[in-house]
């Protein structure tokens, strides 16, 4: 096929911007060029995209990279992410640079680790081999560690640590799942093709059951650790708080997911050695009310908003782990929800990251009347907070309600009744917070900065999609989202 | 043949328990080296020599045997620590783990169907005690050199598997790997560093100001 010459080239491009970006000339330069750069990209994967749900999966380099309906999803979140976050990143830097805090060298560093970090997340989106697959979750890892830390203060070296290791380690067991499916599948398929995903897909490979169970606990341990799922999640909170704001939005709206995808690749593979016998999902839906319980637990006793957003983080993606594992309209409510916790997510970060700047601290007992003092800002971050609760028109509470209806179905009370006290807890703990942030009389209130009209742009896009898919999903969002469920062997 | 993949085997069962008992920083790193060149000659002593297994071989050898310790060592120089000083879990413990975790990765290579065309019984039950015992170094130590030196044992576990019961891996994909691998330990060096002159100590047991 011709058109799969573009796989390797959506890996290939941000690696060479990367190398390129060292050669910025100002800092101001750099993010200017990284964002136009970003969005060339976002209408070029979004060209392959519509081309994978047109005419079926593309292929290339003898089937070593593959663009499914799965990745192909994943694929246009991430390249929609990385676009909202470049831009806002000139926004955020701009005071910084400014003061002289974010100098050339600083910024030329920055938007090399942030290509480099699209880069190896694209190679995770586009490889047929598992082991490929798995080299670029790893390098996702290494590349966006230094991102954590531009400002090497001893809480950002502390949390880039924490990550680095937990990530390492996590990611390195998911390696020892990747050989023992190998083992059992060097069986009946030769060397090369043992880990490339189509062919282990063949009916006519015959995995052992026990060796893939074995193997899938591995792998959800290791990649669960990066997608921030419960009790391997400590790295985040402090990752995210730590690091400049574009960056703690970009590891939640995509670097999470990516990791989760990793996990759902496998999901087809377990499905087919067991039988069929829903072992796997089960792992999966008592993993996933783990991570909501956890992330709700910790939402609550937070001052610090975006410690905040990121155990919300923790309960996301539990909601989605948890869909995926009730099936049928489940993974159509977590592929939904996917979409929704990412755009919701980043847009959340980036508000939460201006009001900190505005106001000099991000704890939220110092952070009043927001509303008044930043209409754009403030107002994004409480919609964003209202949307993350899953209040009723935002697209969030839709995927809930249809994960909720999921379980429902599957006569499945138990977790019904575990993540509907779960969501609560979310959203009396963050409504007791959001409130006096945003109405409650500040006693110095900080001057409110002059806002570009671009910026607005900036807020209120997301935040009118997000509504508009609460309110309507448009007809071939939901074939996307059907044909990427399939793919997961799931008929809603 | 089968003998010296034993001998290697074997190796790296010793060395990892040196390391569980040793405090020094610097003979860690050199400990380290010794069960990084093991690894590395596993694949060469295993039978069947190819070009692909020669060069990852020396890959791994080059990059486990020199580059790594002169990585941490020069870390190591830089701070002034040369001792781990109270672990988590004191030497004479460290050793009785290391025992059970041994006897249980034997046990648990019985509960799992045997896998084929296996270089020698031995390989599975030492690659699992291994990567256990690298997680155990990691959760146990409060430097984070010898954390870095759990994650390396880790990985020496992991490359071990899949040397001897997976073969036929595509070289890419093993490239790759040994790849992402440098990358990690070159990075953590760094971090070691910038923690260092941050903190002026590498205890990351004292990195503790984010909670809750």
């Amino acid at each position: 096929m011709t058109a799969g010459w573009i796989l390797p080239a959506l890996v290939a491009a941000p690696a060479l911007l990367a190398g390129l970006s060292l050669l910025a000339r100002s800092p101001r330069a750099a993010l200017r060029t990284g964002a136009a750069a970003t969005l060339a990209l976002t209408l070029a994967a979004g060209g392959a995209v519509a081309r994978v749900f047109l005419c079926g999966p593309l292929q290339c380099a003898g089937g070593w990279f593959y663009l499914d309906a799965l990745s192909a999803y994943h694929l246009a979140i991430l390249m929609l992410v990385f676009a909202l976050c470049s831009c806002f990143a000139m926004v955020y830097f701009r005071e910084e640079i400014g003061a002289g805090l974010f100098t050339r060298k600083l910024a030329r560093r920055y938007q090399a680790l942030w290509f480099g970090s699209l880069a190896a997340m694209n190679l995770v989106l586009v490889s047929n081999n598992l082991g490929v697959m798995w080299v670029g979750v790893e390098a996702t890892t290494l590349l966006s560690a230094f991102l954590i830390c531009i400002h090497a203060t001893p809480q950002a070296l502390e949390a880039m640590w924490k990550y680095l290791l937990m990530c390492s380690v996590g990611v390195a067991l998911a390696f020892a799942g990747i050989l023992l499916l190998a083992a059992t599948a060097s069986t009946s398929l030769s060397g090369h093709d043992a880990l490339l995903w189509t062919r282990l897909m063949n009916p006519a490979v015959t995995l052992d059951p026990m060796l893939v169970k074995v193997a899938f606990i591995f792998l959800v341990v290791g990649f669960g650790a990066k997608a921030g799922l419960a009790p391997l999640h400590s790295w985040l909170p402090d990752a995210h708080s730590q690091s400049p704001s574009p960056v703690s939005a970009m590891f939640s709206g995509i670097l999470l997911t990516t990791a989760m995808y990793g996990i759902l690749r496998y999901i087809p593979l377990v499905e087919r050695a067991t039988g069929n016998t829903g072992w796997g999902r089960e792992v999966l839906v008592a993993l996933g009310l783990l991570s909501v319980l956890v992330g709700a637990a910790f939402v609550i006793g937070q001052q610090d908003i975006k410690r905040l957003l990121a155990y919300s983080s923790v309960e996301n993606m539990g909601i989605i782990t948890l869909g995926i594992g009730l099936g049928g309209l489940g993974v159509y409510a977590a592929l939904l929800h996917t979409l929704n916790n990412s755009l919701c997510k980043s847009v959340s970060f980036c508000c939460a990251g201006r009001i900190g700047q505005i106001y000099g601290s991000l704890d939220m007992r110092r952070i009043k009347g927001m509303l008044k003092v930043s209409p754009l800002w403030g107002g994004g971050l409480l919609a964003g907070l209202m949307a993350l609760i899953g209040v009723a028109p935002f697209a969030l509470f839709i995927s809930e309600f249809l994960t909720v209806r999921a379980a429902w179905q599957r006569a499945a009370y138990w977790p019904m009744g575990l993540l509907l006290f779960g969501l609560g807890l979310v959203f009396i703990g963050v409504l007791r917070k959001a409130i006096p942030m945003a109405w409650e009389v500040p006693e110095s209130a900080p001057k409110p900065p002059p806002t570009h009209r671009a910026e607005a742009l900036l807020v209120w896009l997301p935040l009118a999609l997000l509504l508009l898919l609460g309110l309507w999903i448009p007809r071939p969002l939901g074939a996307m989202i059907a044909q990427a469920a399939a793919v997961l062997g799931a008929t809603p | 043949m089968n003998a010296w993949t034993d001998i290697m085997l074997v190796v790296l069962i010793l060395t990892t328990f040196w390391l569980l008992g040793s405090s020094r920083l610097a003979s860690c790193i050199r400990i380290c080296a010794i069960q990084g060149v093991a690894t590395g000659l596993l694949g060469v002593v295993g039978g069947g020599l190819s070009i692909r297994v020669a060069a990852i071989s020396l890959a791994v050898i080059v990059l486990k045997g020199l580059a790594f310790p002169w990585l941490l060592s020069r870390a190591l120089r830089e701070s002034n620590t040369s001792h781990e000083v109270q672990p988590f879990v004191g030497y004479v413990a460290s050793l009785l783990v290391g025992v059970v975790i041994l006897g249980l990765s034997f046990w648990a290579d019985s509960c799992l169907p045997a896998l084929s065309h296996v270089a020698s019984r031995l390989v599975a039950p030492v690659a699992f005690a291994l990567l256990i015992a690298g997680l155990f170094l990691i959760v146990a130590r409060k430097t984070a050199v010898n954390q870095v030196l759990g994650y390396l044992v880790m990985e020496n576990g992991i490359y071990t598997f899949g040397f001897g019961v997976v073969r036929e891996i595509p070289a890419l994909v093993e490239l790759g790997v040994l790849m992402d691998v440098f990358v990690a330990v070159f990075v953590m060096g760094i971090a070691i560093y910038r923690i260092n002159r941050t903190f002026d100590h590498i205890d990351s047991d004292q990195l503790t100001l984010l909670k809750g």
